[in-house]
């Protein structure tokens, strides 16, 4: 019976934590400056975002950011900001409306074509199937074990 | 059947590949027409190197504006600097203005480097780099070709020399005198 119940108290504090930890809160100003840095990409590094840079130009750019959520302006008029400076290749990951989308379109069509490809070889030639042996083979055989089975005793 | 579906379109993915590649090797790296080329000029005001005040984008408005984005510790920059100094001495005094934009240093690197590569134009600073980002600079020298008409006519990124210089100033000049 107590183990009952400490168990039920134990799942019953796990919701609860859980519930809690996911709870909706207001995003503050420093998780959007997080976010919308972490989706930029910085001018100057090989395949970083803003965030993760310590480059000066990723510093001004989180400044900028920073600048921007402070004056009261939505994640996409930052980000509108950016795009129009540097265009599409601003952004990390490339937008899936445009013909960029075509990036995340590609993998997914490559993999549907060569399973196509491999489903219509299958069809083609077919599982090979075990060959029953003949009486003549099944003959042979017998004699051979007769053979061996002479030969040892 | 569906196997072979599968075969044309791997055929077909694979050539729009290949001319997809083909006709990004042929685009020029100095000339990357994205952002803000064919735009106006995002306006500024930046203090002057000399710390004779402000400059104005806005108080170069109806001259061809060359703006070069430029930094000490940039060894590209060292480079083009004589084809710059050249071209400005060809053009002074006349509706072609070159404006250097100091790029991430501090004043007295920047002036330094000023007296010492013999610049005369003007030069600002661009201390926290909003007009850099505003124009969508990646690292120097860069260099934006400003019309008559304030809009961004084209863009050089790395060291310029002095045709491609003096071929994009005439083109902005001969399309001001025609209208």
């Amino acid at each position: 019976m107590n183990r009952r119940v400490l168990i039920a108290i134990a799942v019953l504090a796990l919701a609860g934590a859980l519930a809690f930890a996911a709870r909706p809160h207001q995003t503050t100003a420093d998780e959007r400056v997080d976010q919308i840095t972490a989706e930029l990409r910085c001018p100057v590094c090989q395949g970083l975002s803003v965030k993760d840079s310590t480059s000066e130009t990723a510093r001004q750019m989180r400044d900028l950011v920073a600048q921007r959520v402070r004056e009261g302006k939505t994640d996409a008029e930052i980000e509108a900001e950016f795009r129009d400076a540097y265009g599409e290749w601003i952004f990390l990951a490339p937008p899936v409306a445009s013909w960029t989308g075509l990036v995340w379109l590609a993998p997914v069509a490559a993999l549907a074509a060569g399973l196509a490809i491999v489903v219509g070889r299958l069809r083609s030639t077919g599982v090979p199937q075990r060959a029953e042996p003949s009486s003549t083979e099944i003959a042979a055989l017998r004699e051979r074990v007769a053979r061996e089975e002479a030969a040892e005793g | 059947m569906l196997a072979r579906v599968a075969r044309i379109v791997v055929v077909v993915a694979i050539l729009g590949l290949v001319v997809t590649l083909a006709l990004a090797f042929r685009r020029d790296p100095h000339d990357i027409r994205t952002g803000t080329v064919n735009k106006p000029a995002p306006a500024f005001t930046l203090q002057r190197l000399d710390g004779s005040g402000d400059l104005s984008l806005a108080d170069l408005s109806g001259k061809v504006v060359v703006v070069n984005f430029f930094a000490s510790w940039c060894v590209p920059c060292i480079q083009e600097n004589p084809a710059l100094v050249r071209v400005y001495e060809r053009y002074r005094g006349s509706d072609v203005v070159i404006l250097g934009v100091n790029f991430q240093e501090t004043h007295e690197n920047a002036i330094g480097y000023v007296q010492r590569m013999g610049i005369t134009w003007p030069t600002v600073a661009d201390d926290d780099g909003r007009v850099a980002l505003s124009y969508g600079v990646f690292s120097p020298p860069e260099t934006y070709f400003i019309g008559p008409d304030g809009i961004i006519a084209g863009r050089h990124i790395g060291p310029i020399d002095e045709e491609t210089l003096v071929t994009a100033i005439e083109k902005l000049r001969g399309q001001a005198s025609s209208r």
